[in-house]
């Protein structure tokens, strides 16, 4: 595998800078932001990576949440609370926004009253519209499979429908059914 | 006159079912996902002494039903618009922290809401529309735009976003808003790359809406859904497909004006 050091550290810093400008649009206090930047660099720099060693975008994109999510959860004693939701903002300059954008568009030129080649607008709609789908599932999982296997402190003891350990439901408890 | 205990008890957990509740909705407000929802939600009912808890979190309205000794409270309260404020998030996050670990009463529970609430600062929205057009325009290099579509994006995209903001202060409706948005910061970008010489004319239409692009609700989406919470997480999912099909028709309007090839 070569790599293009020029191309990986370009996307690293553009990854970063939007990582950081949506940080801005979620209300991350100031000294959040480096971590979105550092979250959002090391979440394009692990997805270039991936597709330079041949990956699909959505294998790359699940590796890269993977990695974000796990290196959130190592240092959750140094980001408290907000683990989660920075390597959320690392993620979303991996959403497929061009990709929903071109399948939605992609759909409205079948819809039209003579498409051009019917075939093929309804073959690149479907691809763009399936990429979406997969890309935005593995970033999810990626990050979900991080933030269920690494051990978490913020889950304790805070589990809905049970009581206090020791103590015993009063009889006349309505349980209602958590959807 | 002696006042019922079991009428004062009744009176104690409503309150709590009430502080309760209330961190619920500012968290679902403020873009979390149901299970921290939930999982905060009991920290907090139980900190102020609830024995058992049990939350119903759907898309604009919570349930919460509290128990303590023989006495059962449920109550519910309607959710608004739900945005992303990660700032008061981890600020209700840290409180529920300590209710759960050293106790507090409800009206102190209460008061520390609404202090949170009103004095959790956010970006002044001249530094959002500047945030946010650096971000798209970034956005738009990682597509591969050129370099000449870059400010012409970047000034779409402040634009578009200063336009949001307003539009939203004012309550109108979110795909409205993304649809009105999305036509005015693609036609901008369009033009302003073109005259700036780029070849990459789609990419900049594109990139200068992605900050329509509602990525965090689409991951919490799935996330509700791998958590077990199917009901929230497909709501999100269709509040989601409807916005980028809002957006894409914004896009699709601007092509058609600006007479560019589909």
């Amino acid at each position: 595998m070569t790599v293009d050091l020029l191309h990986l550290l370009h996307q690293a810093l553009f990854g970063g800078l939007a990582a950081s400008g949506f940080g801005i649009l979620f209300n991350f206090s100031w000294p959040d932001l480096r971590w979105c930047a550092a979250s959002g660099a090391l979440a394009l720099a692990t997805r270039t990576l991936g597709q330079e060693a041949g990956w699909s975008l959505e294998a790359a994109s699940f590796a890269a949440a993977a990695a974000v999510g796990c290196a959130g959860q190592l240092l959750h004693a140094r980001l408290g609370l907000g683990t989660n939701d920075l390597a959320v903002a690392g993620c979303i300059p991996m959403v497929p926004g061009l990709f929903a954008a071109e399948g939605i568009l992609g759909l409205y030129a079948l819809a039209a009253p003579h498409p051009d080649n019917p075939t093929a607008t309804a073959l690149t709609a479907m691809e763009f519209t399936l990429r979406v789908v997969f890309t935005i599932g593995a970033i999810g999982t990626g990050l979900s499979i991080a933030t269920h296997i690494l051990p978490n402190r913020d889950r304790r003891s805070a589990s809905v429908g049970a009581g206090r350990p020791g103590r015993a439901v009063s009889p006349g408890s309505r349980r209602v059914r958590a959807t | 006159m002696k006042t019922d205990p079991a009428l004062l008890e009744r009176q104690e957990l409503d309150q709590v079912a009430e502080a309760a509740l209330c961190a619920a909705r500012v968290l679902m407000e403020a873009g979390v996902r149901a299970k921290v929802v939930h999982e905060d939600c009991a920290r907090i009912a139980r900190g102020l002494g609830a024995e058992h808890v049990d939350l119903r979190s759907g898309y604009a309205s919570l349930d919460i039903t509290v128990t303590r000794g023989m006495s059962t409270i449920t109550r519910m309260v309607e959710v608004g618009p739900l945005g992303v404020n990660y700032r008061l998030s981890h600020g209700i996050r840290a409180l529920a922290q300590r209710i759960g670990d050293d106790g507090m009463t409800p009206t102190q529970a209460l008061s520390e809401m609404t202090r949170l609430k009103q004095q959790t600062g956010r970006h002044a929205p001249w530094v959002v529309a500047l945030a946010v057009a650096i971000a798209c325009a970034a956005f738009g290099r990682l597509l591969g735009m050129d370099w000449a579509a870059f400010i012409p994006v970047a000034a779409s995209a402040a634009i578009g976003q200063s336009v949001r903001h307003s539009l939203l202060r004012r309550g109108a409706n979110v795909f409205v808003v993304a649809a009105c948005v999305a036509f005015l910061a693609s036609s901008l970008a369009e033009l302003g790359a073109r005259w700036a010489g780029s070849t990459t004319l789609d990419l900049a239409m594109i990139a200068s809406v992605l900050l329509l692009v509602p990525g965090v609700p689409a991951l919490d989406a799935q996330y509700d859904i791998l958590d077990g919470h199917p009901t929230l997480g497909s709501a999100r999912t269709v509040v989601v497909g409807m916005t980028l099909i809002f957006i894409a028709t914004g896009v699709l309007i601007a092509r058609a004006v600006l007479a560019v090839p589909q």
